[in-house]
């Protein structure tokens, strides 16, 4: 009966005593939306200039949501957004906590924003530390800015409250445009561990888009973040960009793209400009090996709804649409091996996942070539064949004329 | 004392008048409600009698047919001679010839008499007589049958229990008038001599199970038993668990039901709850609704009882677990809500949580405590105060409202209210658990009760079953409620191997060709009938219905006979229509084959 008892006792002081271990209300955690990435700038020392400054931008609930019956912060912002400087980014990290009123809690996180100036000298570090921390998610995206991180995070863009929540959601239709690859931690990472893959990142700028509704004469004075192609890695180093047209180009590579658009020049009247929709594609690439040498085929078939006319133009025209379609097979071709002989030529990084395709085709013949893959990368033969197809006006059948003539 | 008392109630009556009279108040004192009545019979020899009975307790017309018999009729039996002149068989003579009362029986021990002046009988001395007489005139102020308040059911016998026992026994043996319906009787409590009754079905009920109740009953030694509840926490399997393991309830209907499963119910005096043995866990989950309405919606709201319950045992301590430990796992914008709701709250999780519940508690409590009228009020004050003006203040946040809410309701949804009661005290060691360890908390308390209530039994069955150990077939009535004629074979508890109803009832529209005789189809059906008398003791529990059936069977009948009638006047030398169909429910596939054939020939 006594050892019953202490038995029991003991069980119920588990509870009490454990003192509630690792607890931390929900409501004194400072969750982070957003952060940025930069490199400090001004200062004397030389010891100073290699430091790093993490930004943070963090959700202040009372005023990211409305009437929940509790009274609001009425601060007016949805954000709090503030910046630390250290020589690790741990380190900068921590010195959040000095002005920070509540523990900083990473799990939110929708994005990291690097400065291209810090991605050109390397993320491994930062790779290293977001993958690290048990605190964060893999599917947190990533990208890189021309603009100082710390200004594209704290920026009011986007219909979101929370302009974190608006640099995540601008991702999720980027399979519509492919203006910019959607890039996660563990995409990143992966391809930052594989033995060919090279990163591609994506890249957002801050442009005056917004249209002030209260002041007409600043139309345009309000800054957007906007998504800017791509960064291209070598390694963990930023060695270029990808404007948008490159950009879609390579993204086919990567992730299924829903849909592109294509303007040409008319077919009978070159100065005018018509505008086809890729609605559907297919995109294959197969790897060959002969002689010890691998070559590639690209094959893309697009197939295009003609959604904008402006000269007259009729889908029972077969003459004109086998015109268009000659026309799409060339532009896009034309983008296609652009981006190959980028990643070949000019920045000799394997960032379309070739080396992978041709690991998963032939893994025997691969183990002789993965040792110099980077020097025969640049050689390899490409071939893209490009099949467009005109399918249909959408819902005009014939050119839109005024009934006047 | 004591002694004194005990020695008179063991004697005998002595035939002396007086000498008895003296007992009987000795032993009553001067109890106000024993009422004594003196008078003469036997105009010739005077012989006194005497009665006894409590006032309150009897049906006086019991009495004054006794006192009509002796005081006008027995001169003219007297002089037959049928009852002779005082003799000592004086008693026994008036009982058998000149009593018209239904119940008496004659009596020599005191021990006897004295029970029954208690219980409402009336007792007789005749002078010169060592016996009394009892005539059995109980007859008290009962409450009516009324619906039951604790169980209340949209479609379903309205019918409840009362606190009579004979009422009790007899609203279930009214449904199951079957010579295997056996009540047995006991009594419990040395002062209450509390009537209990047992009732189960011969060859149904497992012997092993009514073995066991019986002697469980039997081993407890008790002053007096006031409700059900006293038997229940002395025959129950587990009396520390927190799980019932006895159910009991106020429905006749499910009583029956459960009586045709194999299952014992055992019938108090004085209450209006029976209890049923053994008991199932996921028995409590459902209600007799479910058997009662069509079978998708039977079992549309069986599913949602099973997320009531799961609600009511876990929601709380989920969320508590994932707003104090968790906060990666909740999505991120319902993560900003609630952030931004316990903005102000100036407690942890955990405490609110307590004390959310508490308040719930007890608004639920005074509710009920409260004289109807009150009640109202205080469920109008304790929602506005909880729901409006505690979140308006900063005491607690909007969520946890709603969480306790849902709880509140989803705890209400279960029908048999003493499992809602242990659910949601369970609810509090899971709560406090998962608010101070988090998950791991949880998981393990989840893992304690989940490994005790698997380890429960009930009178020898398995607690969880039919899900643990899993029994294929009983599945047809456990998660989801399968239609009448899927559930052909009795249940895995009872005993013998006899199906509940003949297979393949699936009922369907009739083929029948018009204007075309068949007797070999008539046949068929008249014996598909025969079969479903024999059939009637397993089918009993559906008696009820299948008289109906019958009913409107004949109906039926006598419709198509008179559509057939009227048709045959109209075509007059066409041979009257055929009456091939009797009840769309009751034929079988086998008995439509015909006709189709027929009709072929027809043709031909």
């Amino acid at each position: 009966m006594t050892g019953r008892l202490i038995v029991s006792v003991g069980i119920l002081m588990l509870f009490f005593l454990s003192g509630c271990s690792g607890k931390r209300e929900i409501n004194d955690l400072a969750l982070v939306m957003a952060v940025g990435i930069d490199k400090v700038e001004e200062g004397n020392d030389a010891e100073k200039k290699n430091q790093i400054e993490i930004s943070v931008e963090v959700a202040r609930p009372a005023d990211s949501r409305g009437q929940t019956g509790a009274p609001a912060g009425n601060t007016g912002d949805p954000i709090w957004s503030v910046s630390a400087k250290g020589n690790t980014l741990f380190e900068a990290i921590r010195n959040i906590t000095n002005f920070s009123t509540r523990r900083v809690f990473w799990a939110h996180n929708f994005i990291i924003v690097v400065n291209e100036d810090v991605a050109r000298d390397g993320i491994r570090d930062i790779i290293d530390f977001f993958t690290r921390n048990p605190e964060l998610r893999m599917r947190t995206n990533i990208a890189i800015t021309p603009d100082k991180a710390k200004d594209v995070i704290s920026t009011m863009t986007g219909l979101e409250v929370v302009p974190g929540e608006a640099l995540d959601k601008l991702f999720r239709y980027t399979d519509i445009s492919g203006a910019a690859p959607k890039t996660e931690l563990l995409d990143v990472q992966r391809a930052y561990l594989s033995e060919t893959t090279q990163p591609l990142i994506a890249r957002m700028e801050l442009i005056e888009r917004g249209v002030s509704n209260k002041k007409q004469g600043q139309a345009g004075a309000i800054k957007q973040v906007n998504l800017a192609g791509a960064g291209v890695f070598k390694g963990d180093k930023l060695v270029g960009i990808l404007n948008k047209d490159e950009t879609r180009a390579a993204v086919l590579f990567i992730e299924k793209v829903k849909s592109g658009v294509v303007v040409l020049s008319c077919p009978n009247e070159p100065d005018k400009e018509i505008t086809a929709e890729i609605v559907h594609d297919k995109f294959n690439v197969t790897p060959s090996y002969q002689n010890g040498k691998p070559s590639f085929t690209v094959d893309y078939k697009a197939f295009t709804n003609i959604v904008e006319a402006g000269c007259p133009f009729s889908i029972k025209d077969k003459e004109d649409v086998a015109k268009i379609e000659k026309e799409v097979e060339s532009k896009v071709k034309a983008d296609i091996k652009k981006v190959l002989t980028m990643a070949q030529k000019e920045y000799n990084s394997d960032f379309l996942e070739l080396g992978q395709r041709f690991n998963n085709k032939f893994p025997r013949e691969w183990k002789e070539i993965k040792n110099h893959w980077d020097t025969t990368f640049s050689d390899v033969t490409m071939k893209v064949n490009v099949d467009a197809r005109v399918k249909s006006g959408v819902l005009l059948y014939d050119p839109t004329r005024s009934g006047k003539q | 004392m004591k002694n004194f008392l005990k020695e008179k109630l063991q004697g005998h009556f002595d035939e002396n008048l007086d000498e008895n009279i003296k007992t009987i108040e000795e032993i009553l004192e001067n109890s106000v409600d024993l009422a004594r009545r003196d008078f003469i019979f036997h105009e010739q020899h005077d012989v006194k009698v005497t009665c006894f009975y409590t006032d309150g307790l009897v049906n006086k017309q019991q009495i004054e047919m006794v006192l009509e018999a002796l005081l006008f009729k027995a001169p003219e039996l007297i002089a037959n001679s049928k009852v002779g002149p005082v003799d000592k068989e004086i008693t026994k003579q008036i009982k058998e010839h000149l009593l018209i009362n239904p119940s008496s029986k004659v009596i020599k021990k005191v021990e006897d008499g004295i029970d029954g002046i208690l219980r409402g009988e009336t007792l007789f001395f005749i002078d010169g007589s060592k016996e009394a007489l009892e005539i059995s005139s109980r007859g008290w102020d009962t409450r009516a049958v009324d619906e039951p308040t604790t169980e209340q059911v949209v479609r379903g016998p309205r019918d409840g229990f009362t606190e009579n026992i004979r009422t009790n026994t007899a609203l279930v043996r009214r449904r199951i008038p079957d010579p295997l319906l056996r009540i047995e009787g006991m009594k419990i409590g040395t002062k209450s001599r509390t009537d209990i009754n047992i009732a189960y079905l011969k060859g149904t009920v497992k012997e092993d199970v009514l073995r066991e109740v019986k002697s469980r009953l039997k081993k407890i030694k008790i002053d007096a038993i006031l409700e059900s509840g006293y038997i229940e926490e002395f025959i129950q399997d587990a009396p520390l668990s927190p799980f019932p393991t006895i159910e009991s309830t106020e429905r006749p209907d499910k009583v029956a039901s459960a009586i045709l499963e194999g299952r014992v119910a055992i019938f108090i005096d004085n209450t209006p709850f029976v209890l049923i043995v053994p008991s199932y866990f996921w028995q409590y989950l459902q209600a007799s609704d479910d058997y009662y309405s069509r079978f998708y919606t039977g079992s549309f709201y069986r599913i949602i009882r099973y997320i009531a319950f799961a609600i009511s045992l876990t929601l709380p301590s989920i969320y508590v677990m994932l707003a104090s430990f968790h906060q990666e796992m909740i999505p991120t914008s319902l993560a900003l809500t609630i952030a931004s709701g316990r903005e102000i709250v100036p407690y942890p999780v955990l405490l609110e949580a307590i004390i959310m519940e508490t308040a719930f508690e007890l608004i639920r409590e005074a509710g009920l405590r409260m004289p109807k009228p009150v009640g109202q009020a205080v469920s109008i004050v304790g929602s506005l105060i909880i729901g409006q003006a505690a979140v308006q203040a900063g005491l607690v946040s909007p969520f946890m409202v709603i969480i306790v809410a849902l709880t509140g309701i989803a705890s209400f949804a279960i029908p048999n209210y003493s499992a809602s009661f242990s659910i949601r005290i369970i609810r509090f060691p899971l709560l406090i658990a998962s608010g101070s360890m988090g998950l791991l908390g949880f998981a393990a308390c989840f893992f304690i009760l989940a490994i005790h209530a698997i380890s429960l039994r009930s009178f020898g069955e398995p607690y969880l079953a039919p899900a643990t150990p899993f029994k294929p077939s009983d599945q047809k009535d456990a998660v989801l409620r399968f239609p009448w004629w899927k559930m052909v074979s009795q249940p895995d508890l009872a005993e013998g191997q006899e199906n509940r109803m003949r297979e393949n009832q699936v009922p369907e529209p009739p083929k029948i060709q018009p204007g075309l005789k068949n007797e070999k189809t008539e046949d068929r059906n008249e014996e598909a009938n025969n079969n479903d008398n024999k059939n009637d003791k397993e089918n009993s529990e559906k008696n009820n219905n299948e008289e109906k059936n019958n009913v409107m069977d004949e109906n039926q009948e006598n419709n198509n006979e008179e559509i057939s009638e009227s048709k045959s006047k109209e075509k007059d030398e066409q041979e009257p229509l055929p009456i091939t169909e009797e009840s769309s429910s009751t034929q079988t596939k086998k008995g439509f084959k015909k006709p189709k054939k027929l009709k072929g020939e027809n043709n031909e």
